[in-house]
């Protein structure tokens, strides 16, 4: 039936059907990083950010736990944990969104419209408030210096596009799926 | 130093008074306590009841004072001089015994029932239940009275009487065991007559069993005097039962129904009458129309702030209206708290010959029966003449003493005038009759819940008493026909009462039945406590397995019965199992120390479950449930699930095909402040506490942890800190070099210094950032302010020795980081005079705050690569500093790491806690709470009761009897009920989602079999062959297919059993031939259908 473990499969497996890079921590179908790019027209639309997901066993019904790994300069992330501070994956989180939601809607839309009123990174919601043109300054700055693709990307770990393309190793797939437990 | 005496007398009144190892097994030591002259149990005092002194009923419940608020602490002490001669005091409430029921009634309340006085008259099963539960919870003394000897029926209902009782006074017989679940409770036995001097020694009277005429005169009596005695009366009978409550002409509720006070933070008042009043969409507001409100902190419209409770109406979820004219008021600026105030609510009892004839509404508890009560009503008036007549109750299944009963309800309802019904349901009379005789254990732990909540209520005020008739009835429990018996009816069998209400068949269905009981605290012990009464697992096939991974803590034993203080440390199945043995001897129950949980398939196996007849969850979180929930379903099972919180509970009744599972509805998961808020914003004192317990856990568990994985594999650690190479690593290892080198303690004085700092960082230097970052008068683009509600504008704390929180916070930071060090605390360091001394010593450094956000742009490339350089530069260069450090680290040295432990009051853990969240609160001018709140809120320590408990579970085994008798599922009942209000709700099971596909039509119940050891290509033309198409096909946590994977299609013609060997690495034990897969398939429009689990038996 519809049982939650189900439920987190598909909705890890729509993610890479979206195209998602997505790369699986330890085994199993509940930590993984997902390669997020900057929304365009906004200072944050050269960036590229590995986001690492972890899905709470009582998921959909909880809300998966989100943060950036490489830095990000942003009023509502934590600089040194990369922890998101986002109503919508943590207050009011509905067992009706999915995973891609938080790569398609949720986290571009925190990165176009930053709320400086709720800041996680008290500098940067300062900046932003004080001078905004400083702030995307400051953010591209960090961008060019955390958060280039060609740094992120991870080309011998690209494990499900080579899936998609026929790729023959046979231990990817099972560790994207989840080995179990030995 | 009260509390040390008081416990000096506790132990020393339980060794001489009663042979307490004894007792669980069997041989009482037959104390004489037929005197006739009432007698504590352990005989030390026979006149503590009696004495003179005491006949002041205004111990501590002099409503009328108290209720004119915070005079209670006069009222009480002055009933406690009184209670013994002035050297103790007797409201000392033992609060690790009694947090988890302190979090529901409060100190108040708790030092109210401290001071009460409470008879209990019938020590049949409702009596002894009510005993229970009203010593549990803490009154003053509790006397028993009855004059009636034992007979073998009881041993059905009353848990402490065994067979060697027979033929003795009941309430001497179960005294002593009474006396043990609360010795600060005086517990005796009155033997001699009721009279009036008698009775107005107690705060409340319970009468179960007596007559119309008999209580009537009581209860006149009782409501004459000043203050009233509040008076209860309860009759239970077979499978129905009814309560009447008069606590007096004019009694005062001063919580009608436990619910903390809402709060709403103000956004807006307009000058107006009625004024609107606009609150921050932060939460929602919770009050109703006509709720009284107060104002705080209000900018602008200061007149409101005047403390005078004012009335809402309109009320939305962010806004209500003030009935209040403001025009004439400043003009709102900013800023406000609004407030609820509790009214206290004034009820006129009628008395019980006044309410009998007119009994107002009754309180309803199935709407499926709604017009039941007054039927019930018109029955016990009938059943109460039945036994002035002829002397006696109707004899068991009697059909001419049913024909007496029908005839007297109907001469009754002939003279009812307004009461007089229309029609007779004579079947209900009837069954009333057949089964008059009988007290069922399910019935008695029911109403045992509910009276002993009544009595709570009558002597403390806290919540709406029952007003003022409550009938119940649970007709659903009876077979649809009972058997008629042949042959001999053994009457001197415990059982006897039971079988003859439900026939010896279903007696022996209980006896031989296998049962697996999952948890054995609260509702554990009083399961166990209901099935070994009802002789369920008790005959030769039958088999009750309990389990428990948890040990008996102290702040168990106020609701978890079967325990005692010796058991301390002990197993709670075993435990609870050995005490199950000596309520009933023949239950035939073993004891498992296991969690059930994935990890124990082992122990509980398939031929485990297959074995089980029922399965009785009693279980304290969603998880555990989740999981029982989903191996009965796959196993097929029965499971009667329930639980508490607080005053509330529910039952529900999982019952295979008929019933929707435990998992298929589930409760939104708690609400999380946001981590920004918990961060830098808090404003209520939750927030403050959260935040502190998760500094404490960083402080003194994590950090030491993680230092000793660096000291006991150091290169290991650093190898992998180097890998991780991110900004979670280097933080990590920033903590390890602050405790190894940077901040090393060494000495007392050290740890000292450190906590001395700590509060600098916390509580001047950090807030002095924060507002420096965001000044008061901060505005966004938009030029909205900043500092806007909810969020509070903080000012940093001046630290100072004078103030005793600042010096209790330093005290306890300090011992307990010398604790991680394992550094002796010295002597002096106790002493608060000294220790403030040595503080006034450490000078630190002035603070100030960084210029973070104010660089000039020219230096920014520079500040940049400085303030967040990168991580790996960082590591490498804190593993450096480890590394020249490494030499001055004995071998061998180990941190201690301290996790939380919110129940032990001398560890200083809660007192580091409540002052971390304390001097936050005071930050951000947050009312602070004391260490008892605190404890309740970061401990999240979930409030119980006794009361509640006993109800979930009396209802949870009138369902049992529907499940041995096979019932469909509109004779099951799932139940809400909430004590305080009190409420009762009670609905047939919600029948499983019906799933269908063409022809197909399946539900959770359902699984699809297989047989053949397949290829994955036939398991995809078996679902083909069903106009379905299969996407995706897992086993446990593996995909073994989906069709997005083009490699996967090589799979096609491997068996699915050697697929799931080989990449899900599924072992099957040699007695199983089947194994499970999950298959996710969309029909020929390309809709997802949830199907069945699908099991392939090779």
């Amino acid at each position: 039936m519809s049982s939650p473990s189900k439920r987190r499969d598909m909705d890890v497996m729509k993610l890479m059907m979206s195209d998602y890079k997505v790369e699986m921590v330890n085994d199993g179908m509940s930590e993984f990083k997902v390669e997020f790019r900057g929304p365009p027209n906004s200072p944050y639309q050269n960036g590229m950010w590995k986001v690492r997901v972890e899905l709470p066993e009582a998921y959909p019904f909880k809300s998966p736990s989100i943060g950036f790994v490489n830095k990000i300069f942003h009023p509502n992330v934590d600089e040194s944990s990369g922890s998101v501070c986002l109503d919508v994956i943590n207050q009011t989180w509905s067992p009706m969104f999915e995973l891609v939601n938080v790569f398609e809607v949720f986290l571009p839309q925190l990165l176009l419209y930053p709320n400086p009123l709720d800041p996680l990174n008290g500098e940067a919601a300062a900046l932003m408030m004080r001078d905004k043109a400083k702030y995307e300054q400051t953010v591209r700055e960090h961008c060019e210096k955390f958060a280039k693709p060609e740094d992120i990307a991870n080309p011998s770990e690209d494990s499900s596009d080579a899936e998609l393309s026929d790729a023959d190793s046979e231990s990817s797939d099972e560790e994207m799926a989840g080995a179990s437990d030995p | 130093m009260y509390c040390s005496v008081l416990h000096y007398m506790v132990s020393r009144k339980r060794v001489v008074g009663v042979d307490m190892g004894n007792s669980l097994k069997k041989s009482q030591p037959e104390a004489s306590l037929d005197r006739g002259s009432p007698m504590t149990v352990d005989g030390s005092s026979s006149e503590v009841v009696n004495d003179d002194d005491l006949n002041s009923p205004q111990l501590g419940v002099d409503m009328g004072n108290t209720l004119k608020n915070s005079q209670p602490e006069t009222s009480l002490s002055k009933g406690s001089i009184i209670a013994v001669d002035g050297s103790r005091s007797e409201t000392d409430i033992d609060e690790n015994l009694h947090s988890r029921q302190l979090a529901v009634y409060g100190r108040e309340t708790m030092r109210r029932l401290r001071g009460a006085n409470v008879l209990i008259s019938g020590l049949q099963g409702v009596g002894v239940e009510i005993a229970k539960n009203v010593i549990l919870a803490g009154v003053k003394s509790v006397t028993l009275y009855d004059p009636g000897l034992v007979e073998a029926l009881d041993l059905g209902a009353n848990f402490y009487l065994t067979e060697s009782d027979i033929g003795k006074p009941r309430a001497t017989a179960c005294a002593q065991k009474l006396q043990e679940l609360n010795t600060a409770v005086v517990v005796s036995v009155h033997s001699s007559n009721i009279t009036h001097g008698f009775l107005s020694a107690f705060q409340a009277v319970v009468f179960t069993n007596s007559t119309f005429e008999e209580a009537a005169a009581y209860n006149e009596f009782c409501r004459s005097q000043t203050p009233p005695i509040a008076f209860i009366k309860a009759d239970v009978h077979g499978l129905f039962g009814s309560v009447f409550c008069d606590f007096g002409p004019e009694f005062i509720v001063f919580d009608v129904d436990g619910e903390e006070p809402q709060t709403g933070i103000i956004a807006s008042i307009t000058n107006d009458e009625p004024a609107l009043v606009c609150c921050v969409d932060d939460d929602r507001l919770e009050f109703q129309d006509g709720d009284m409100v107060v104002f705080t902190e209000i900018h602008g419209m200061t007149e409101l702030n005047d403390g005078k409770p004012r009335r809402v109406k309109n009320c939305r979820p962010y806004s209500f209206l003030l009935e209040e004219d403001t025009t004439s008021f400043g003009i709102y600026e900013k800023g406000g708290i609004v407030t609820q105030v509790k009214q206290p609510k004034v009820l006129n009892f009628k008395s019980l010959r006044e309410a009998l004839k007119n009994p107002g509404d009754f309180l309803l508890s199935d709407f499926s029966k709604f017009d039941r009560p007054p039927l019930l009503h018109l029955a016990f008036q009938a059943l109460d003449e039945f036994k002035v007549q002829f002397g006696r109750l109707p004899a068991f299944g009697s059909e001419e003493d049913a024909i007496h009963l029908i005839r007297l309800a109907k001469q009754i309802n002939e003279g009812a005038g307004d009461l007089k019904l229309e029609s007779i349901d004579e079947d209900i009379l009837r069954r009333l009759s057949e089964g008059a005789k009988a007290v069922l254990n399910p019935m008695a732990a029911m109403f045992g819940g509910i009276i002993g909540q009544e009595v709570v209520k009558a002597c403390s005020g806290k919540f709406h008493p029952l007003f003022q008739f409550f009938y119940f009835d649970s007709l659903e429990s009876l077979p649809d026909e009972v058997a008629q018996e042949h042959g001999e009816t053994v009457s001197d069998n415990r059982y006897y009462a039971q079988a003859s209400v439900f026939g010896h068949q279903l007696q022996e269905k209980l006896q031989d039945a296998k049962v697996f009981v999952v948890g054995a605290g609260a509702l554990g012990c009083e399961i166990l406590k209901n099935l070994a009464l009802m002789g369920v697992a008790c005959g030769g096939k039958g088999k009750l397995i309990v389990t428990d991974d948890d040990v008996i803590e102290k702040s168990n034993l106020s609701r978890q019965f079967l325990f005692r203080d010796w058991n301390i440390g002990e197993s709670k199945s075993t435990v609870a199992a050995s005490a199950a043995l000596a309520i009933n001897p023949y239950l035939r129950i073993e004891a498992f120390q296991n969690r059930v949980s994935p990890e124990t398939e082992n122990v509980f196996d398939d031929a485990f479950w297959e074995s089980i007849d029922v399965v009785i969850n009693a279980l304290d979180n969603v998880n555990a449930r989740l999981y029982v929930d989903s191996r009965c379903v796959y196993f097929q099972k029965p499971l009667l699930e329930s639980g508490t919180l607080g005053t509330k509970c529910n039952t529900q009744m999982v019952i295979p095909h008929f019933t929707e599972n435990y998992g298929a509805s589930r409760d939104p998961p708690e609400k999380q402040a946001p981590m920004c808020t918990l961060h830098s914003f808090p404003h209520n004192i939750n927030h403050c506490l959260t935040w502190a317990r998760s500094e404490f856990e960083g402080l003194m568990e994590k950090t030491p942890t993680e230092v000793n994985s660096y000291l006991s594999k150091p290169e290991e650690y650093k190898a992998s800190m180097v890998l991780a190479g991110d900004a979670q690593a280097r933080e990590l290892l920033e903590k390890v070099v602050e405790c190894l080198v940077a901040e090393r303690c060494r000495t007392f004085s050290d740890c000292l210094f450190w906590a001395r700092k700590k509060f600098e960082e916390y509580f001047t230097n950090k807030i002095k950032q924060l507002t420096f970052t965001f000044p008061e008068d901060s505005v966004t683009s938009t030029g909205a302010l900043f500092w806007s509600p909810p969020k509070r504008f903080p000012k940093p704390l001046e630290f100072s020795t004078e103030d005793p929180s600042h010096l209790s916070f330093i005290a306890a930071a300090a011992y307990l980081k010398a604790q991680t060090y394992g550094i002796v605390v010295p002597d002096w360091a106790k002493d608060f005079n000294r220790l403030a001394e040595a503080v006034n010593e450490i000078k630190l450094p002035s603070f100030t705050p960084k210029q973070g956000v104010k660089i000039v742009t020219d230096e920014k490339a520079t500040s940049l690569s400085i303030s967040a350089s990168d991580d790996s530069m960082v590591i490498n260069s804190l593993i450096k500093v480890l590394d020249e450090n490494a030499s001055s680290i004995a071998p061998g040295f180990r941190m201690i790491s301290i996790p939380f432990e919110k129940d032990d009051d001398t560890n200083y853990h809660m007192d580091l806690i409540a002052g971390l969240a304390n001097m936050r609160a005071r930050n951000y001018a947050i009312p602070e709470v004391d260490k008892l709140r605190a404890k309740l809120i970061a401990g999240r320590i979930i409030p119980a009761i006794a009361t509640t408990t006993a109800l979930a579970t009396g209802l949870v085994c009138l369902e049992l009897y529907k499940i041995f008798l096979g019932h469909k599922v509109e004779k099951y009942r799932n139940t809400f009920a909430n004590l305080a209000l009190p409420l009762f709700s009670m609905a047939e099971p919600v029948s499983p989602k019906v799933f269908r596909h063409q022809e197909l039509s399946w539900s959770v119940w359902d699984r699809w079999a297989i047989h053949g050891n397949i290829t994955l290509q036939e398991l995809l033309d078996w679902f083909e062959s069903k106009g379905l198409t299969a996407y995706s096909i897992s086993c446990g946590q593996s995909l073994l297919y989906n069709n997005i994977f083009p490699k996967h299609r090589d799979r096609l013609d491997r068996k699915v059993l050697d697929l799931a060997k080989d990449i899900a690495k599924l072992e099957i034990p040699p007695s199983r031939r089947h194994f499970d897969v999950v298959v996710a398939c969309e029909d020929d429009n390309g809709d997802d259908i949830d199907v069945p689990l699908v099991s392939i038996y090779f």
